[in-house]
């Protein structure tokens, strides 16, 4: 894979005032308090709760009033209050997925939280592989990018 | 097919992303011909991360705005947004007695 494309990953950093135990449960368990559910949720504003399993290999989903599920993404590790890996199916669920770390490290009473967004090759080399199956998917996610720029 | 895989379609690409180029525009930046640029230009289109459109009597090629890149730019700019939604929450609920 030397040959390979790079595309660099999403990288964020943010300090937070407040405790590392606090920023880890908010940002995971209490997510529903900030996650821009209108615009990036499969139910929009019908969502009522996002729902951590709280392991390695558990899954995140959104749940309605009514009880439907959509699926989020997997945990792959799952170490509170320091650190989260994600896998994100970004397009569909059964294509490749992007990680998403989150790292959560305690600075006296307050919290720096370094965020990596990565894999984009593997989604490029994919798109590539089964290009004429993508329209829907890419449609979709471009759906959300054009409101968003709307 | 590989398309990203070659090294001189990586140099294509990257040329690419930053601007429309014309075949004889990536060559001249590149150490091969302008029929090798061709080659590596219609493997990059039929991966769908290059399209071209026509200027006059020559063809301009540009990443395909459709693209991972874009996709990419989406997510860099939702995880700002994201974040910011965080940190106020946090804060908010995290000084509460």
């Amino acid at each position: 894979m030397s040959d390979a494309l790079v595309i660099e990953a999403v990288r964020k950093t943010i300090t937070v005032d407040c405790v590392v135990e606090e920023a880890f449960r908010i940002f995971t368990t209490d997510a529903i308090s900030w996650w821009p559910l209108d615009s990036h949720s499969i139910h929009g504003d019908n969502v009522k709760q996002i729902v951590f399993e709280e392991h390695e290999g558990g899954e995140i989903y959104e749940l309605t009033a009514d009880g439907k599920k959509g699926h989020w993404a997997s945990i792959l590790a799952w170490e509170p209050p320091n650190r989260l890996v994600l896998a994100w199916n970004i397009l569909e669920r059964d294509t490749n997925s992007t990680e998403v770390e989150v790292r959560f490290r305690a600075d006296g009473d307050t919290t720096r939280v370094d965020l990596e967004h990565r894999g984009w090759e593997d989604v490029a080399e994919e798109r590539e592989a089964k290009r004429d199956n993508y329209d829907t998917g890419w449609d979709h996610v471009l759906g959300f990018y054009e409101r968003r720029l709307g | 097919m590989d398309a990203l895989g070659d090294p001189t379609r990586r140099q294509v690409f990257e040329l690419l992303r930053r601007g429309p180029r014309s075949v004889g525009e990536l060559a001249a930046e590149l150490p091969v011909s302008r029929p090798a640029v061709s080659q590596h230009l219609r493997v990059l289109e039929d991966a769908g991360l290059v399209t071209h459109r026509r200027q006059g009597t020559r063809h301009l090629y540009a990443i395909e705005s459709e693209g991972v890149v874009v996709l990419r730019a989406w997510v860099d700019e939702f995880w700002d947004e994201a974040l910011a939604r965080f940190k106020a929450a946090a804060e908010t609920k995290g000084e509460a007695p």
